[in-house]
This record gives C-alpha cells, structure tokens and sequence, in this order.
C-alpha cells in the first residue's frame, strides 16, 4: 500500500501538464518502473536472458579480437576470404585502438571472461602473456609453427623465447626501417654516414632527417636502434639495466646532435609528422620508418617523392646494420570459448597464399620468406626483398614483463636530454637507476 | 514545512541504491589497493604500508605532473567561469538571433573530446595547422603551438576553454533565468543603472550558481587526461603531464594497481581539499534560505 | 542607451559565436575534403576536391548500428540519473535531515565524482560481471550514474533552493501534496535547470570513452565513441571519416539543445496564481 502511495507521488509530479512536457512524461514512465520493482524486473530478466540465450546459440561463431586502422582492413579481409573458404564458420571481427585492445584482452584473461578466441598481440605485450600462462598452447593444438616464418618472429612466438612452447603465431612482420632520399645522396653504411649526409642536407626549405620525438613509444622507437647501432643495451643477458654505459652515452649524445638537423617541435613529433615530412620532400632522412608508411610514399597522389626514397635496415656503427622488431602476433587466449576453430583460422590467416592477398592488396608486411620473396609482391613493393633481410635479423625490444614501464621512463629522459634539461650522461644515468626499481 | 521522513527516504532512496551498489566498493577497493603491492587484485598482493604514498610523494614526475594539474585547474576554471558568466549576461538580454545563438555557443561542448583533441591537434601543427598557416599568409612567424615549454600548457589551456566555456555558461544563463523578473524591475524602478543592478542584484543572486558552475569546472579541470594525452602525450619533457595520465599510466600500462591506487586517492584528497571551499560554500548558502 | 548596449552586447556575442563556430567549419570541410587531406597551406575553409565519399564510409549498418546504442545509453543514463537524481535533490534541499547527514550525503556523492575514472574501472568490471551486466547496454546505462547521478544531484540542488520555500508554503496552504507541489510549484521554475542539467547528462553520456571500451565486448553491443577511436590511430588519422562520423555524431546532441533551449531561455513569469 506503501508502495502505491509513492508511486503517485512521484507519478504527479511528473505529470504532462508541466512544462517540460515530454520529457517529464516519459521519466513518469521510468519512475513508476522503478518503484515497483517486479515491473522493472520482468522486462530486463527476459532481454537479459535473450542475450545470453543469443550468445549461446551463436555456439559456431570465432571472435577475433583485433586492431584498427589499416590493420582493420586486414583482418577484414582475411575474414571475407575465410568466409569464402568456410561459409559455415562465421567470423566475427572487433576493431580496438591499441591501448584499448590491451585493456580488454588483460581484463578478460584476469577475470576469466572468455569472450574472445584470437587476439592479435603486440611482440611486446607478448613476455606478460605467455609468462601468466593467458595464452593456448600452440604446440598442443597442432602445427605449431612452419619454418617458412622469419626467424626473428618465431622467436618471439614461443616462451621461453626462442626455445619454448609456441604460443602465438607471427601474423604481421613490422619492422623498423630507415629511409634516405637516393636522389640526394649515397646510402648510408654507418651513424657517422647519417651525421654527415644530414648536415649536407639541411637547408632552408629542407631538414636534413626527421625522427618521432614524442614521449614514450616514438621517441624510444627512434632510439634504441640507434643504442644497438653503437653498442649499447637497454639491459644485458642477465636483466640488469645498462644504459648508463659509455655507449649509450654516445648513442644518446649522438642522438642529440642529430636533433640539430631536424625541423622546430620535432619534440613532439608523431608518426603524422614524420610521414608528412617525407612525403612533401621537406627531409632526407627519416631514422625511422614502419612498413605500413612505405607504400604512399610511391603513391604519385600522396607523395612528391614517389620512386626516390630507399628503404634499409638502420646503419650501424660498431655494431652491424639491424633493426628493431616491432610485430603482431595471434594468440588464442588459454579459455577461449572454440580453440580448434581458432587454430583454423590463425593457420588460414597466416598461410603464404592469404599472407600474398594481404601483401598485394593491404600492404600488410607479411611473416613468410616465401612471400617476400615472390615475384608479384615484390613487384608492386620493391623494397621488400630489404625488408626481409631487415626482419630476418630484427632484433626485438627486451622481452620483459615490464616494457611499457621500462618504455615510459625510457622515454621521458630521453625528452629531458633531447630538450636540453638535462645532459645524457645524467639522464641515462637517472634513467637506468629508474628502470633497476621497476624490474626488481 | 517538513517533509515526513517516509517521503524524504523515499524520495532520496534510488540515489542511495545506486551510490550504495556502485561507489561503495570501488572506492573502497581503491583504498585497499591502495597500501599493497600488485598487478591486478587481492590475490598475490603484498602490503606494504604507506609505501605508495611516500615513493609517489617523493617522485619528480609524479610533483611535476601535480603542479601542472593544479595549474592548469585553476586557470582554467577560472577562463571558463568567467568567459561563460560574460556570455551569459550577454545571451540573457534580449539580443538579435538569440535562438540560433545559443546551439552555437554551445557546440564546441557537443563534439566528442577525441574529435576536439583531434582538430586542435591538427591546427596546432607547426608546419601545416590551421593557426600557424593563417599567420604566415598574415606575414607573421608561425607559433610552437604545442613543442614550446612555455607555451603547451597554454595551448592546452585554450583548448579546454574553448570546449568547456558552454558548462559555465549554461549554468550561469539558467541561473539568470531563474531570477525573478519583478525583482529586476524592482531595481530599475528604483533608479539602478545597469552596472549597479549587476553588482548588487545579479551576481550577489547567481552566486550560488557561479560556486556550482566553479565547483562543476573545478572537479572535470583536475581529472583532464583525454586532451592532454592526445595532444602532447604529456610533453614537452612533462610541460603538460597530469596526474590523471599518471594514473592511467600506473593502472593501465604498468599494471601496477597498488600505486595507481595511492595515486588515485592522493588526487581525490587533492581535488577534494580544491572542491570543498566550493561545495562547503554551496552547502552552506543553502542554509540560509 | 539600452539599445545601443545590446548592439554592443550582440557583436561581442557573435565574436564568440565566431571563435566557437571557425574550427566546426574547418571540421566541415574535412568532412568533405576528398584527397587533399586536412592540412593546407592556405588558411581556406572551402575543401579542394570535394566529396562525399566519407559520410558514405560512415553511413554504414555497423557505424549506424553503434549509434542507435549510443542513443539507447544516452537517453537511458540520461534519465535514470535525472529520475534518482531529481527527488535526491529535493529531499537534500527541504529535508530538515538530522544532524548534517544531507552534508554527508552530499560530500560522499562528491567523492565519487572527484575519482579518476580509471580508478574505478577494474572494480565497476567486477561488480558489472557480478550482475551478469557486462557487455549489456543496460549495464552501461548504471555504470554511468558513477558519473551522471552526482553530477544531477549537485546541479539540481543549486536549482532546486533558487525556489523561494515561501511558494511552496503557499502551495501547501492551498492543501497541495507533496506530488502536486512539486509538479506544479517545483518543477515549472525549475525548468531551466533541469534542461541544462539533461543537456550536461546527455553530452556525459553521449561521448564517454573508456568505459564503453572496457565494459563492452561482442561488436554489436559497442557505442559510437569507440568507433570514432579507431579512426585515431598512431599512424594516421583517418580525418574524412572522422571529420563526418564527428559532425554526424553532434546532431543529435544539437537537436536536443535546440529543444531544451525553450526552457531556458523563456522568461520567468511572475507570480504563480
């Protein structure tokens, strides 16, 4: 009786008489829900029960737990050509920044929601996967994986890296690369060569490089090829951080210097930026360059240096020429609602016909030397048989569980030395001291 | 005029079932975590005291990141407050085109953050954006916009003005709506010129709005992280860092829940030491009425 | 004199007017802007190759898909907070509550809203999942009142004390009820304040990002913002499709504004007998 008597209360205080006429009417609706709860109850059991029932009668269907952007548009096509092969087998894509997909897939494997049965995987998120034991057995579910992958990224795919159970297979092979306009000069062998070529080149209306100097991810991009170039490590064999090294100081240093031939608000500069730069033939140079940037470069409409850039592993100095691995992986996630689908899908995904398709058609950077190596994709990229070469001895960043903290500190001293606020020795020096206290 | 305390919890009980089910175990989780150590929850976690607090309290980027938190709160709550007050009493008169005024003025609130954070991105690009083309066809230099020290936290700044003045100022129109009509009639009958009816009638009664709208703008200015995150990742060398990009650097990069967790109650305590002169004030002013 | 200080007060409001409207107008041209991209050498707010090509790649049944659920999670939170919200308010303003509990109340409701949101994302997960809430639209919709209820509360309560109590005393002498004052007495001064307040609640909801990210998990359950993240990636940035999902996604909140504004901006009638 109680339970009426509110009810008008609050039904006539909302009548449609007032003036905020239809908003009112509809909260009266809402209200009178709330305050007698079975009414309210009834409707949201039974939609909830329908959404479970749905997502119970989709039994067949694999969700595959992807990135945006271009990396979108490859796993949508990889889905429309699987969907061709298996018309019984629905595919369902999600689309995350990256940030996002990181977020989702740790919530997930953390509380057990087994919402996902692929997940595309950062090399780097990779140590904290497969170290948790998140992450299916490849080897068990079969196939394991084909000798046909570049050999940088089979490494990765398996914990304890390189010798261990494969737990992801490797799916897209960015590695990083720099690129030098050939029609300006020679191609560079080691650092000393870039220092030079880049202090020819800068003139008004033309920076001599251009490198991404914004905190976190870019900057440390741009820079730890350059510490392996001279010699230096983020941390040794045994886990113990060396950046306070002689070599990283002069890698940093170096670094430095290089900054003096790039354009002003380099320090903030993002993959934007640096893309810009090259294709409007404002810089000679750029230290760093993914994969997916390569193709509008010979793009007429987009570029003005269509055909003039050349593309190699980074110089090196006292070390040889190598680049940095930066790729994604496909894991199955260890409670995946359908794992033996997902196998499927991964070995469809990843296979050297529909890597091609996605080379040729997305500009992916493929896994398999098989299709590096191909006629037709080479044909249409000719800077792939150096990408190969580039990501057969790329070296990845340290498998660690803690990278992105390791990144982040990394990071903000490299801005303090590149903005001048602080020296490199001191900056490497704080740095390293930082990054021990993470990884104890 | 009392009401019966039926109807008072009656009518104050669906707010405290949802307070109740949703903010009594977040917070209280949070400040659990908050003296452990771990990467996730309760299990595996390891207690140890203060330490979050005293290893944050004493961290340079982690005081950088407060400064520029509380600069940036202040100035901009009080950009926006006053900027929206002066639309306001504009709007309120009666103007030419009111009606088609006001969706506009409001706009700028209405686009989503990221599509705000990404025009202004793009506008404030040295090279290319919009601002700096302009002022070179003006024959002026271009601005570092977003690279200067000095001048980031401006920029950034600017932004959140420009987005955030139609909180302000929709507060501060309605409540100049809600101002009786006889009693400005009444001031002008009295002989007031416009000045002294602004003085001594409107802001004395919009009072308790500009403490809300104050309040209002006080507490979002101090969570900012999307803008800032998208414009300058926090640089240049932690220009414009915030804390909550800190937090969401411990939470959700680092996983290291136990500081993020210290981190999120030293800015809750903060921010609250900032909102309580407000909403004491707020409380207190309706004791008089 | 008056007149002349309203053509004054016009210009400078159509200066702001100005400032708020030129970078939308610049996003207007993006949105129509074919391959010229959005930067320009000129200051030019007319697109090179124009084109409709972008508001086709958003007018798509997935992109359309995600807005009907935002809209279904904005009105929702909209109204469930100005529902709980709006009687909490009163009660908080003319309860007479014993020994400042309404303070209490009010503070504790403050709290929440001065925590980051990250903060509460990992626990509010835990607590979505234990009601079986997680990736529901309707799980959302709750979610949201962390932010949408104190939010409500506090703006209504400044609103809900702007009523001299005089009016309702004499409403009460008229023998109206509680139900009756606050629909008749109440509710028609408050007008303006509840309709910014819906503006604000509609606006919270409408482009909250990083919890519909992570409380959400099959593709057909997902809010507009976060297909408008993944047109901001660290590569690029897909400006054409951003540009017009962008504007797109602003209409309705517009049309809302120019519903509500009636409200807000009538002037207030004297006397109520």
């Amino acid at each position: 009786m109680s339970c009426n008597r509110a009810e008008n209360v609050i039904y006539l205080s909302f009548n449609a008489n007032s003036v905020t006429g239809v908003v009112q009417t509809v909260a009266q609706t809402f209200i009178s829900l709330m305050v007698s709860p079975m009414k309210l109850i009834a409707p949201i059991a039974v939609s909830l029960l329908a959404l479970l029932a749905g997502s119970a009668t989709a039994a067949e269907k694999i969700v595959v737990a992807g990135r945006d952007g271009v990396y979108a548009d490859a796993l949508k096509l990889v889905i429309s050509l699987y969907n061709e092969a298996h018309p019984d087998a629905p595919v369902e894509q999600l689309s995350l920044p990256i940030d996002g997909l990181l977020q989702q897939a740790t919530l997930a494997a953390r509380e057990g929601v087994n919402a996902y049965d692929v997940i595309m995987l950062d090399d780097t998120w990779a140590p904290q996967f497969m170290s948790n034991g998140w992450l299916a057995d490849l080897d068990a579910l079969g196939g394991g994986l084909d000798e046909d992958f570049a050999k940088g990224m089979r490494d990765v795919s398996r914990w304890p890296v390189g010798t261990g159970t494969a737990y992801a297979v490797p799916f897209i092979g960015n590695v990083e690369l720099f690129a030098y306009r050939s029609d300006l000069m020679d191609r560079p062998e080691t650092w000393d060569d870039v220092l030079a070529a880049a202090e020819r080149l800068n003139t008004d209306g033309m920076s001599g490089l251009v490198f991404r100097g914004k905190v976190a991810n870019p900057i440390v991009s741009g820079f730890v090829p350059l510490l392996w170039a001279y010699g230096g490590d983020i941390i040794d064999a045994e886990g113990k951080p060396v950046l306070d090294s002689e070599a990283a100081v002069t890698a940093l240093e170096t670094f430095i210097k290089l900054a003096d031939y790039a354009p002003t608000g380099v320090e903030a500069y993002d993959a934007a930026e640096v893309r810009t730069a090259l294709q409007d033939g404002t810089t000679a140079m750029a230290i760093e360059l993914w994969p997916s940037w390569a193709p509008d470069l010979d793009d007429a409409s987009k570029s003005q240096v269509a055909g003039k850039i050349e593309l190699i592993p980074t110089p090196g100095q006292v070390n040889p020429p190598a680049a940095m691995l930066g790729s994604w992986l496909l894991g199955i996630p260890a409670n995946a609602p359908h794992p033996e689908d997902a196998r499927a899908f991964i070995d469809f995904m990843t296979s050297p016909e529909v890597q091609k398709e996605l080379a040729l058609q997305t500009g992916t950077p493929p896994t398999r030397e098989s299709v590096y190596t191909d006629a037709d994709v080479v044909a249409k990229y000719r800077w792939y048989p150096g990408q190969f070469e580039a990501l057969q001895n790329a070296r990845p960043r340290p498998r660690i569980t803690q990278w992105a903290e390791v990144e982040t500190i990394l990071g903000d001293f490299l801005q303090l030395a590149l903005i001048g606020d602080m020296d490199a020795t001191t900056a490497l020096k704080e740095a390293n001291a930082r990054i021990a206290d993470a990884l104890k | 005029m009392q009401l019966s305390s039926r109807s008072l919890f009656l009518l104050a009980a669906p707010a405290l079932i949802l307070f109740g089910v949703l903010a009594l175990y977040p917070l209280g989780r949070n400040l659990l975590l908050s003296f452990f150590e771990t990467d996730y929850g309760l299990e595996g976690a390891v207690f140890i005291g203060l330490d979050n607090y005293t290893r944050l309290l004493g961290d340079y980027f982690f005081n950088r990141a407060l400064v520029n938190t509380v600069v940036f709160t202040v100035v901009s709550t009080l950009a926006e407050v006053g900027l929206g007050l002066m639309l306001a009493l504009l709007v309120n008169r009666a103007i030419v085109g009111k009606r088609l005024v006001m969706p506009v003025l409001v706009l700028p609130y209405v686009l989503s953050t990221m599509v705000v954070t990404a025009i202004w991105r793009a506008w404030f690009n040295y090279e290319n954006g919009f601002l700096n083309v302009s002022l070179k066809f003006l024959g002026l230099p271009g601005v570092e916009w977003l690279t200067d020290r000095n001048l980031a936290m401006w920029s950034l700044i600017g932004v959140d003005v420009w987005q955030t003045v139609p909180v302000a100022f929709l507060v501060l129109l309605a409540g100049l709506q809600s101002i009786p009509e006889e009693t400005n009639e009444a001031a002008r009958i009295d002989g007031a010129g416009p000045l002294r009816m602004l003085l001594t009638i409107t802001l004395p009664l919009l009072w308790p709005h500009l403490l809300l709208a104050t309040l209002l703008r006080c507490v979002e200015s101090f969570k900012i992280f999307d803008k800032a995150f998208a414009l300058t990742g926090g640089g240049p060398g932690n220009a414009t860092s915030t804390l909550s990009m800190f937090v969401h650097q411990l939470g959700f990069r680092f996983f290291d829940i136990g500081r993020a967790s210290a981190a999120s109650i030293i800015m809750v305590v903060i921010a609250g030491a900032l909102a309580s002169v407000y909403a004491w004030q707020i409380m207190r002013s309706g004791d008089e009425t | 004199m008056r007149r002349s200080g309203g053509f004054i007060a016009g210009v400078l409001v159509y200066i702001g007017a100005v400032i708020a409207l030129l970078p939308v107008l610049w996003l207007l041209r993006t949105a129509f802007e074919g391959t010229g991209g959005p930067l320009v050498k000129m200051p030019t707010l007319w697109p090179t190759t124009p084109t409709l090509a972008n508001f086709s790649a958003v007018f798509t049944p997935e992109v359309m898909g995600k807005l009907v659920n935002s809209i279904i999670v904005t009105i929702g939170a909209t109204l469930l907070a100005l529902a709980a919200g709006f009687p909490a308010a009163y009660a908080l303003a003319r309860g007479g509550w014993p020994r400042q509990l309404d303070k209490l109340f009010l503070g504790a409701v403050l709290l929440l809203k001065l925590t980051p949101p990250i903060a509460l994302a990992i626990p509010l997960y835990q607590v979505l999942r234990l009601f079986g809430l997680l990736d529901t639209l309707l799980g959302l919709i709750i979610v949201y009142q962390v932010y949408a209820l104190p939010f409500a509360i506090w703006m209504l309560l400044g609103f809900v004390r702007d009523i001299p109590i005089s009016y309702e005393e004499a409403a009460v002498l008229d023998g109206a009820k509680l139900g009756k004052r606050l629909s008749t007495v109440v509710l028609p001064i408050m007008a303006p304040g509840v309709a910014a307040t819906a503006i604000f609640l509609v606006i919270l909801s409408w482009n909250e990002f990083l919890y519909a990210l992570l409380f959400i998990q099959s593709p057909s359950n997902f809010t507009l913002p976060t297909y408008i993240a993944t047109l901001i990636t660290e590569d690029q940035t897909y400006w054409g499709p951003l540009a017009a999902i962008g504007l797109v996604a602003s209409l309705p909140v517009l049309a809302l504004v120019g519903v509500v504004q009636k409200s807000m901006t009538r002037g207030f009638a004297g006397g109520l007998k």
